[in-house]
């Protein structure tokens, strides 16, 4: 199969290889040029084809090929080395050093702070408040369920700390969503625990992203790990929380040296065209990603193990379930969070 | 002393702005930025950017609303309306002071001609450089629009400066956008009024907003034509069904004569409005020099802000170079002089 991609209505459309060849024929040619190509036993089948992209407004009819309505440019660029970044959090960590306030001076445009155990209010103020004042946009929060917080409470901190856009509140006893600050702020109240990074790397339908953003930086660099930094449970510097590798303890390390590392750099540059099976995915300009937990854990260019998806039966499969992924579940071990 | 690039504009609602000023950042470029509300702070016209430490100026906007307000003890409407234009009139006495004290050809556009552009000597001068622009007047009669009607099926009337937002006694809020004038809404419109433009209505095929940037055209295709509420004004957004907006290349020829246009203004940047019509005519609209460019840059992925902050420091490069001619003539003299020296 194919995907249409909506970049700018954020939508996708799954469409069958035939007539994404139909599509693409069209580029170049006028429509009686198409069912001269394709017969005259197709025209009705072509005209639908054509129906369907004016319907949702992908396309027009005019009298002649526009060449002036050129390509999209997929270049990609941001003005921070790092935009991106995700903190477990661990009130036994210092987060008042240089490496801290260095990274922060990046424009770093998004911030994940975890809380795997339940914390008070006035903590997660006191270290909400330090990003006053820096050109962070956008904050999501990951909260452990505590009856105290209600939507009320939530709702008085997202109003005064209006960088926290979104919250994710694990161990919930039901699952749910709701919105506050008048509709601009999800909370999606999760219904099992999140406690530690293992539970990351899952590829879902529902995780896929239309989107120019993604579109675009998906086409040069890795879209999970690209100008991307974490900071673990442990105060160590990462890639991602569940990556093996570290780049030293954020009370000592060098933010310089960290961002020159080339090893840091070499998984932000594996694009989902140099990843084995996923090149041929449909998908993979909308896909999250995950290098951190692979098919071959010794080959970094497998495939996500957390991806149940088979582009060429386009089916999706149990992950856990699938007999060759085991080894690999086991390696990670992976196998008592999964349940 | 080191020279930088001067942002003049505004601390709210300015996202074009913060955005343009995070790629001076990243790409280590030096800026001062100068918001309106900054005048409020200055103490006198020493504290004013000066012209020896300014490499360029970017002139985006001048202040959005005054950080404080004023009002009169015996306040009604129309002398709170007076004291509101007098003070615009103060604060522009000051601000455009700086059109004089910077050089001028340091500004990115030339700020005179900015500060007084006309909307009807733009027409003129498009039509000068062989731009297609659509039938314009200035008329103050109806019978003058029935004989218009007689050479056009539909004519539009719109602001001959810019539009405004009206707010009526209970805090509503009234848009002013551009209105058709047909042979079935002729009687509607008074035999006598205000000098008002009317223009040929062009039925266009899409829109085209083409941000021009130092002889580039950066344009987008809009495709407003399928949306009831956006058919005679894009402006008038409708949020539930975005109009599509698309990357656009216009003819080389156009291209040219775009930048013939821009030049004679002296404008190095600034949005270029065109419509194409059902024929594939274009029909030039016309020019906001201050331009959002935002609008434009993200959908078509063209990085204006980026390619705009890159233009800034080549006139930082260029004021270095004027400065430091006749250093180094000198020195290359040293160097041929006593070739062993150093």
């Amino acid at each position: 199969m194919s995907l249409l991609y909506d970049l700018q209505l954020r939508r996708y459309y799954h469409i069958p290889n035939d007539t994404a060849d139909v599509y693409l024929f069209l580029q170049q040619h006028s429509i009686e040029e198409c069912v001269a190509h394709y017969g005259e036993d197709n025209r009705e089948t072509i005209e639908d084809y054509i129906d369907f992209v004016i319907s949702r407004e992908l396309g027009f009819k005019d009298q002649q090929l526009l060449p002036e309505l050129t390509t999209l440019d997929l270049s990609w660029d941001r003005y921070a080395d790092i935009t991106n970044v995700i903190i477990e959090y661990n009130e036994a960590i210092d987060y008042d050093g240089p490496f801290f306030r260095e990274l922060f001076a990046l424009h770093v445009q998004a911030l994940e702070i975890r809380y795997y155990h339940a914390v008070t209010l006035d903590k997660i103020r006191a270290f909400v408040e330090r990003f006053n004042g820096t050109t962070l946009k956008y904050i999501k929060l990951v909260l452990s369920y505590d009856k105290v917080l209600d939507l009320q409470l939530l709702d008085k901190l997202v109003k005064q700390y209006p960088r926290v856009k979104s919250l994710l509140i694990h161990s919930s006893p039901v699952l749910r969503q709701e919105k506050i600050f008048d509709g601009s702020v999800p909370v999606v109240f999760f219904d099992k625990p999140i406690n530690s990074c293992m539970a990351c790397g899952e590829i879902r339908a529902n995780y896929f992203v239309s989107n120019l953003e993604l579109f675009t930086e998906s086409q040069h660099y890795n879209t999970c790990l690209n100008r991307k930094l974490s900071i673990n449970l442990n105060g160590y510097i990462k890639n991602c929380p569940s990556m093996q590798e570290d780049y030293g303890h954020v009370a000592t390390a060098s933010l310089r040296q960290v961002l020159d590392n080339p090893v840091f750099r070499r998984y932000g540059s594996i694009r989902k065209d140099d990843i084995t099976v996923c090149r041929d995915c449909e998908f993979r300009h909308a896909c999250t990603d995950c290098r951190a937990y692979v098919e071959n854990p010794e080959d970094v260019y497998s495939k996500p193990l957390k991806c149940g998806y088979d582009p060429y039966t386009n089916k999706w499969e149990d992950w856990t379930q699938h007999p060759m992924k085991q080894a690999a579940i086991a390696c990670y071990g992976l196998k008592e969070t999964n349940n | 002393m080191s020279q930088k690039i001067l942002i003049l504009s505004q601390s709210h609602l300015e996202s074009t702005t913060d955005h343009v000023c995070l790629w001076m950042d990243y790409l280590r470029i030096p800026f001062l930025r100068v918001n309106g509300e900054d005048f409020f702070r200055f103490e006198n016209l020493g504290d004013l950017p000066g012209d020896t430490a300014t490499a360029a100026v970017w002139y985006r906007r001048k202040i959005n609303s005054f950080p404080v307000e004023y009002s009169l003890k015996q306040a009604d409407f129309q002398t709170q309306y007076t004291l509101k234009r007098f003070l615009i009139d103060e604060f522009n006495g000051v601000y455009s002071f700086l059109f004089h004290t910077i050089s001028r050809h340091k500004w990115l556009n030339d700020p005179l001609s900015e500060d007084r552009l006309n909307k009807l000597h733009v027409l003129a001068l498009a039509r000068q450089h062989g731009i297609p622009t659509p039938f314009t007047e200035v008329v103050t009669t109806r019978a003058a629009i029935a004989g218009l009607l007689g050479l056009y099926q539909e004519l539009i009337v719109k602001p001959l400066s810019e539009c405004i937002f009206v707010e009526g006694a209970d805090g509503e809020q009234y848009k002013m956008l551009t209105k058709t004038i047909n042979s079935a809404n002729l009687r509607m419109v008074p035999e006598k009024f205000f000098p008002s433009l009317v223009q040929e209505k062009i039925i266009k095929k899409f829109e085209i907003r083409s941000f021009y940037l130092d002889g580039d055209c950066y344009s987008m295709a809009i495709f407003s034509q399928n949306n009831q509420k956006t058919k005679e004004d894009f402006r008038n957004y409708d949020t539930q069904r975005p109009n599509r907006t698309v990357p656009y290349k216009l003819p080389a020829e156009l291209e040219l004569k775009l930048d013939q246009l821009m030049r004679s203004l002296g404008f190095r940047t600034g949005s270029i409005d065109l419509m194409v019509d059902m024929e594939g005519h274009y029909h030039f609209l016309e020019i906001n020099p201050e331009g959002q460019f935002g609008m434009v840059s993200y959908p078509c992925n063209y990085y204006l802000e980026k390619k705009l902050a890159r233009l800034l420091q080549q006139s930082i490069s260029h004021e270095e170079e004027i400065h430091q001619q006749p250093e180094r003539k000198e020195r290359t003299a040293a160097v041929t002089v006593f070739p062993g020296e150093r």
